[in-house]
């Protein structure tokens, strides 16, 4: 019944259903991560490195004494924040970067949220990294030591709710950032009320119907199975790092910033990574700085490897949204006033950028066709895991009450909510109704079959006794076009064509599962296309080395894919120009007189093969190296939907989705199994976070409970419906293939089209995620 | 690295002091260079408890750090991802769950030690059939579902969607490729079928 998508415009490789490129490699286990390399084996001598996490949620350290541990045999060295090394270091937040790029410490993107003291005495969440590093021969002697170390904290009142961190009198988290636990307005983010267009006021006062609604989003943890690893290796005055960062030089430039070292003398290596779906932000941790410092102590390798427990260090924040939409009788919003309150957690980190940044990328974008438009957001500090960006930034928590209003007005309305999308959402530069928007709502209503499931909320037949069906979807506009890309500044790739024929390409960015190494073999073979060669012949260095002198293209936006296949179209054609120059001579014409296809140069009345024109020279390859920022051309974006159809046990609560329809308008679709893969899997962590996975924390302790996989309860095989991965190519971006990242937007619709499902299904809303039974029954009045 | 290398260099979240502290009871603390013998990938190898190993090393850790099988992966190291899983005397079992000393005289077999040829390492890397994306993206959990679903198709190399489902129900993939890499079990029945019930 899934049906294979079409190109819109056919291509030889771009687009095409086929494996992996490293797909051997990792069916057999051969692929190496950075658990796999930071061994004894690699790195002789290697010592293990663990630090203290408050046990608290809010703690000061009153007194410490190491001298126990220090004295157990095994521990090299002990780095405490009372060592100069430790106390001299600059406080520090994410933010390395003013979007996607790198920048300087100087530059960072949140310079006024700089909340983190790296191995600090205070410590403002159960799990933060504080006061004492220890190296040591074995990960079992570090752990014993660091048991070793007497503490004496001094327990500090707390904060886990951001409702409770607002009202005057609540235990301030960061008193130096924030006086009353609210970020104050930045110069990215903006003030409060971060956006405004036309009047609100005067829109609610002209319309004719006028509601409101709340919604909370939990937030859930990335959980990539490949905890965070890093070895840090010195070599007189030089460090390299080995990591699982996906961001080796936003990494560099943290390390050679905070360390106050030279550039060329920091390496930052990454090779494959374990799933990062946007964990810790950027390429800015703490650990990377102590791991550093016990190596530089010791004169050793020392690795820094995060237990199961630890990996449980940041989320997506949880949001408060309040909405209030007015529309006239015909289906017209009037006025739109959509308020939020993020619990940031205990550190600012990304938290602007999903509370304000995105949303107003998301309005300039979707919601460019209603007149009266205000947005406000508070970003709360509270003594819980701190936010950061998890698949997407912002646009989960956006989604939920989007969603959610437009299924409540329609309702209100007696429309259909497609027919309420279509009229009201689309881009500023194209016309309404959106073909994209449009597109993608009629296809998912087909597959999923809107017409024929959909009925009156609550009113539809008992299915076994006491089961209740129900449809309901949800849209968002897709994320990021190439405009959108432009502060990631430029993108650098480079080809080598060998004398053999065959061809390296290096386009820096770490792999860490979503396909774009793929993507960008696939485009580099379609780009040379005037060399007759296929995917085989292209090798690709799957190692990013910052000692090769290119800047990696980050792994976030979902973005990769298509932007480094744009740099390769403008690569090769400067390679071909390249080839015809070093053809004419050998042919006997000037380069202009010459053409190149199919691995073929020809001039008139005569031709050479490209093998042979380079096998007859000196044997050196020809390279390009090229440095493009994205297009800044306003393309508006394309649109994804989520539909969902659940069964609701009324008896139990217990919420069942019998499947799910993912449709995306990609622009052009570089690689259909890659993308579809993404369309697929993203599920697995949507419906984790729609029904399953919860971060839990004891309220009176304000410790959590459930930092491991058999609480924090990911789906499995067995929990997964039945999806069906609709690719379309509506929408054109910009540059050669007009293409948009698809992979965090899979995830943003589904919860919220999992709630507009049970609500068709049951006639009562549950608009607080997880949308656990205990929730359902409640909604019910059976519990 | 020599199989004399000093303990230091095994590592292993597990080895922490409280689970050292529950299992130093008189079963598990062999005394000083008791040998064992542990068949892996088709060689019998013997180490000696104390010298190459602890007897509170975990197999997934003595695999890993001591034998250089990075294949398997410690992920949660408590029995909950199976993304350690290996074949023991042909059943699927999560490597962090057992002590390497348990394995004393039994056949371990790891994702190195498949063949080239394996229809189910095969079947997973060519997975892309429309539909269904591909049977792995991050590769982190790869060998886990491939050893699993291996064992599997030794038992019954014609399974059902059901049965292929319950017996990789233990497997986290968090890059969500469960749809995918049902597909690639259901493709390995079908080589090994048609390689003449081979496996």
């Amino acid at each position: 019944m899934s049906r294979p998508f079409k190109p819109r415009v056919s291509r030889r490789f771009i687009g095409s259903y086929r494996p992996r490129i490293d797909a051997i490699e990792k069916a057999h286990g051969r692929a190496r991560y950075a658990d796999d390399e930071a061994s004894e084996r690699q790195y002789p001598g290697l010592l293990h490195a663990r630090v203290l996490r408050s046990p608290h949620p809010r703690a000061r350290i009153k007194r410490l004494d190491t001298a126990k541990a220090a004295a157990l045999p095994g521990v090299r060295t002990i780095l405490t924040y009372r060592d100069p090394e430790i106390a001299g270091l600059k406080p520090t937040n994410a933010g390395w970067t003013d979007a996607v790029d790198t920048v300087s410490y100087d530059r960072m993107m949140w310079h006024k949220f700089r909340d983190r003291n790296v191995l600090g005495d205070y410590a403002t969440w159960a799990g933060d990294e504080v006061g004492v590093a220890i190296a040591a021969d074995t990960e079992i002697i570090a752990e014993q030591a660091l048991r070793a170390v007497e503490v004496e904290w001094e327990p500090l009142a707390f904060v886990l709710d951001p409702l409770k961190a607002m009202e005057s009198g609540a235990p301030i988290v960061h008193p130096q950032i924030a006086a009353n636990n609210v970020l104050p307005p930045d110069p990215i983010g903006g003030p409060d009320v971060f956006l405004t267009k036309g009047d609100v006021e005067q829109g609610f006062a002209t319309a004719d119907v006028v509601i409101e609604m709340d919604t909370s989003h939990h937030n859930p943890t990335q959980a990539s199975l490949d905890p965070w690893c890093c070895v840090a290796e010195w070599k007189e005055d030089r460090l390299t790092v080995f990591s699982n960062s996906y961001s080796a030089d936003q990494t560099r430039m943290h390390i050679s910033q905070m360390l106050e070292m030279p550039i060329h003398k920091v390496r930052i290596i990454s090779k494959y990574v374990g799933g990062q779906f946007g964990r810790c932000d950027t390429g800015d941790q703490p650990f990377f700085l102590f791991t550093a410092l016990l190596a530089r102590k010791t004169g050793r390798p020392v690795k820094f490897k995060h237990t199961r427990r630890d990996s449980f260090h940041d989320t997506r924040q949880g949001a408060l949204y309040h909405c209030k939409v007015g529309a006239t009788t015909d289906g017209r919003i009037t006025a739109l006033h959509l308020k939020s309150i993020g619990d940031i957690g205990a550190h600012a980190d990304h938290s602007v950028f999903a509370l304000k940044f995105a949303p107003a990328e998301i309005a300039e974008a979707a919601l460019a066709p209603v007149p009266n438009l205000k947005m406000e957001s508070y970003a709360v500090y509270t003594d819980r895991i701190p936010g950061c960006m998890m698949r997407g930034v912002g646009n989960s928590q956006f989604n939920f009450i989007f969603g959610r209003m437009i299924d409540g007005l329609a309702e209100r309305l007696d429309m259909d909510p497609i027919d309420l999308a279509r009229k009201n959402f689309g881009h500023a530069w194209g016309v309404c109704p959106d073909p994209s928007l449009t597109a993608v709502l009629e296809t998912g209503a087909a597959r999923i079959g809107w017409a024929e499931k959909r009925h009156k909320p609550g009113l539809g037949p008992l299915y076994e006794g006491a089961r209740k069906r129900g449809v309901g979807f949800s849209l968002h506009p897709g994320w990021h076009a190439e405009w959108q890309e432009e502060r990631r500044g430029q993108v650098q790739a480079k080809i080598t064509l060998h004398p053999d024929g065959t061809v390296t390409l290096d386009a820096p960015t770490v792999e860490t599962g979503t396909g774009s190494n793929t993507c960008n073999v696939l485009g580099c073979a379609e780009a040379l296309g005037f060399l007759g060669i296929r995917p085989e012949d292209i090798t690709w260095v799957s190692t990013v080395d910052t000692n090769n002198g290119m800047r990696d293209c980050v792994q976030t936006d979902s973005a990769v894919s298509f932007l480094q296949s744009e740099v390769l179209a403008v690569a090769a054609e400067q390679l071909k120009q390249k080839l015809l120059d070093l053809a004419a001579p050998a042919l006997g014409v000037p380069a202009s007189q010459l053409t190149v296809a199919g691995g073929q140069i020809t001039a008139p009345g005569r031709s050479i093969s490209v093998k042979d024109l380079l096998w007859q020279g000196d044997l050196v390859p020809l390279s390009v190296m090229v440095s493009r920022r994205p297009s800044n051309k306003k393309t508006g974006v394309p649109y994804i939907a989520s539909f969902a159809e659940v069964e609701v046990d009324m008896d139990t609560g217990r919420t069942q989705v019998l499947k799910l329809v993912i449709v995306n308008d990609c622009g052009t679709v570089m690689y259909a199994s890659g993308a579809e893969a993404q369309q697929v899997g993203g599920q697995v962590m949507a419906m984790g976070e729609a029904l399953t996975e919860e971060l839990i924390y004891d309220p009176v302790r304000g410790v959590p409970l459930n930092f491991n996989f058999i609480d924090y309860k990911i789906p499995t095989i067995l929990d997964m419906p039945s999806i069906e991965p609709v690719l379309l190519e509506v929408w054109r971006g910009a540059g050669e293939y007009g293409a948009c990242g698809i992979g965090e937007g899979t995830v943003s619709c589904t919860p919220r089209a999992i709630a507009n499902a049970i609500y068709n299904a049951i006639g009562v809303r549950v608009d607080e995620l997880p949308l656990t039974p205990d929730k359902v029954l409640r909604a019910l009045g059976k519990i | 690295m020599s199989e004399n290398t000093n303990l230091s260099s095994l590592t292993g979240a597990a080895w922490n002091s409280r689970e050292r502290a529950e299992t130093d009871s008189p079963s598990l603390s062999a005394p000083a260079s008791q040998p064992i013998t542990i068949c892996i990938n088709g060689e019998r190898r013997q180490f000696e408890v104390g010298r190459d190993l602890l007897p509170t090393t975990t197999l997934s850790a003595f695999l890993r750090e001591r034998l250089g099988y990075t294949g398997l992966k410690i992920s949660c190291d408590e029995g909950a991802c199976g993304a350690c899983t290996v074949i023991m005397d042909g059943k699927a079992v999560l490597s962090c769950m057992l002590l390497a000393v348990e394995a004393d005289g039994h056949e371990i077999l790891t994702i190195e030690g498949l063949p080239e040829d394996d229809p189910v390492i095969e079947a997973f890397a060519e997975q892309c059939e429309p539909g269904h994306g591909t049977a792995l993206q991050c590769g982190y959990c790869t060998p886990g579902f491939v050893m699993t679903a291996r064992a599997l198709l030794n038992e019954n190399p014609t399974p059902t969607v059901d049965e292929v489902k319950q017996a990789l129900s233990g497997n986290l993939c968090r890059c969500g490729c469960y749809a995918g890499i049902t597909r690639a079990v259901l493709h390995a029945a079908e080589k090994i079928a048609a390689r003449g019930g081979c496996p």
